[in-house]
């Protein structure tokens, strides 16, 4: 293949279309409110920090990344294990309704969210939990464990068959085979569904914002759009706050970028 | 296998199960007895048949809704399938492409609420770094206030979709092409193939199945799209950007309609899974007639 520096010029300008607003949003917050109006294209005069500290107080900040963290860790964990347990079952496993469970799974795959809102919400009414991180963690479980059994399966199919073969002949229990030959085994399906599910939950917004009003519950996203309309017009503070939200991710994403775009497109590639 | 005990398959899927049943199963089948009532989330909901779907397909804003989400529909399909698989093409032809696939999948694992907060600061009248590159540029006629006018808030709307999705169907396609035997693409080269010829005829065609499944994601990702619109225009300008899901909200949450939000869930879960028949039913008789 040629060197062709054209390609890479071209590429490279094409990608300024995605670093362009997000450097824009960065530097904006080292900005002044008359200088973002006035300037909104000319770099910061000063390099002063202190703004992200300050949004990071005022706009609680900390708060929501906590109550997003709280909510993510048990959603992510719950469909991990809960989903590796039923998808083992209906792979390795003969019982009866297995086929027909399954296939009820399998329409939370298609289903709009809207399709079962309105009724969850008067559920979650009824039961009381409205206002507290277990009406954002059921849903969310809920919502991520269709793909997890079905990525998961996908998996297990492709493991040797004799293996599990193997291991009763040595005399071991189903949920020993679970647990010391499966989850072992599983390890790469398990990063796969564990990046999805934790994206999903983490960036989740029309249920939090029906379900959530205390403050103090609130995960990131809404917690950021509560923030937005207060301060609506102290662009630097927004900015700063926007920043602090996604500049972390944008870390964690460079680091692991493979994973994360696998765990993404897997449910659609496979 | 036969489990080496009875009760264990159904304790290793009760937990997933009951979770489900409770949280969606359960509320599916709930909203569609709501949809016949008249309830209004505190009184006694009274039956009053089908009248609220009657009335669902007299609301204009409600029919003109899904127009919306058809011209949306139609719009991110060029501008997230088309382009991603445009991209794809691009990054696959040619070596040391990781830094661009990076760069272009980054804004779909960010929150959608915080691209649309910095997307209304992109596009806002005053301070926006649009209008002011244009007037930079030179083009002042061609400022807007992109969200505020009927003109082209649904199509910046789409925009913005496309600037997110792209490079998440470009991922998708990549991985496809990766998937194609090396010693087909080497051999096309040595015939003289140029990249382009490469990507219309070999590429494309052997990730024909990725193609339908992109269409379907873009199609059941778009009606079903919320976010954006809910923080960029809440369905405004004079409900030109109204979707069904922004106008159900609306519907259920502002006017405390929960009877009739709940029929025009049962239109929308329909509408999908409609969709849904109609493409598994297109995708098996096209792979029984392509075989290779």
């Amino acid at each position: 293949m040629k060197r062709n520096p054209v390609f890479h010029i071209a590429m490279a300008m094409y990608s300024l279309i995605y670093f362009v607003p997000l450097l824009w949003m960065a530097l904006s917050a080292l900005k002044n409110n008359e200088q973002i109006t006035m300037t909104p294209l000319s770099l910061p005069t000063t390099w002063d920090f202190g703004v992200f500290r300050e949004a990071f107080t005022v706009g609680n900040l900390g708060k929501y990344a906590l109550n997003s963290v709280i909510v993510t860790g048990t959603v992510t964990s719950s469909v991990l294990v809960f989903g590796s347990m039923a998808a083992f079952a209906f792979t390795r496993l003969k019982f009866r309704f297995s086929k027909q469970l399954l296939g009820l799974i399998t329409l939370g795959l298609i289903l709009p969210l809207q399709s079962y809102f309105i009724a969850q919400n008067a559920l979650f009414d009824t039961l009381g939990i409205k206002d507290t991180r277990m009406a954002l963690i059921l849903p969310y479980t809920a919502m991520g464990l269709p793909l997890a059994i079905w990525l998961f399966r996908a998996y297990i199919q492709n493991l040797p068959k004799e293996i599990f073969e193997a291991a009763r002949v040595d005399g071991a229990g189903d949920l020993r085979v679970y647990q010391t030959i499966l989850l072992p085994m599983l390890k790469p399906g398990i990063a796969t569904v564990a990046v999805f599910t934790t994206l999903s939950a983490w960036n989740e917004f029309l249920l939090a914002l029906v379900y959530i009003q205390n403050d103090d519950l609130k995960t990131i996203p809404t917690g950021l759009l509560t923030f937005s309309t207060r301060y609506a017009t102290n662009y630097q503070l927004l900015f700063a706050a926007l920043t602090i939200v996604t500049v972390p991710m944008i870390i964690v994403y460079i680091i692991f970028n493979r994973k994360v775009i696998e765990g993404l497109t897997e449910g659609a590639v496979k | 296998m036969k489990p080496t005990a009875r009760w264990i398959p159904y304790f290793l899927v009760a937990p997933a199960f009951a979770i489900f049943s409770l949280a969606i199963l359960g509320p599916i089948l709930a909203t569609f007895g709501l949809s016949l009532t008249n309830w209004d989330g505190f009184s006694t909901p009274s039956f009053v048949g089908f009248d609220n779907f009657a009335r669902a397909f007299q609301d204009k804003i409600y029919m003109d809704s899904y127009w919306h989400a058809a011209v949306y529909i139609a719009a991110t399909l060029v501008l997230e399938v088309a382009v991603g698989l445009l991209l794809a093409g691009l990054v696959s032809a040619k070596r040391n492409t990781t830094f661009y696939r990076v760069a272009f999948f980054t804004p779909v694992m960010l929150p959608l609420v915080v691209i649309s907060v910095l997307w209304s600061f992109i596009l806002n009248p005053d301070i926006g770094l649009l209008n002011r590159l244009l007037g930079n540029a030179g083009l002042e006629s061609w400022q807007r206030i992109w969200l505020g006018e009927q003109a082209t808030a649904l199509l910046s709307l789409s925009v913005i979709s496309g600037w997110i999705y792209a490079g998440f169907y470009m991922a998708i396609f990549y991985a496809g092409f990766q998937r194609i035997p090396s010693t087909i693409i080497e051999s096309a080269r040595l015939d003289g193939a140029t990249e382009w010829q490469l990507l219309r005829q070999i590429k494309i065609p052997m990730v024909k199945n990725l193609t339908e499944v992109a269409v379907l994601l873009c199609f059941t990702g778009g009606i079903q799209m919320f976010d954006l619109v809910y923080v960029l225009t809440n369905g405004g300008p004079y409900d030109t950007t109204q979707v069904p899901t922004t106008y159900l909200v609306r519907v259920v949450f502002r006017d405390q309609q929960m009877g009739y939000g709940s029929a025009l869930a049962v239109i929308l879960t329909v509408v999908v899974l409609l969709v849904g028949l109609i493409y598994n039913k297109v995708r098996t008789k096209e792979d029984a007639v392509v075989e290779y």
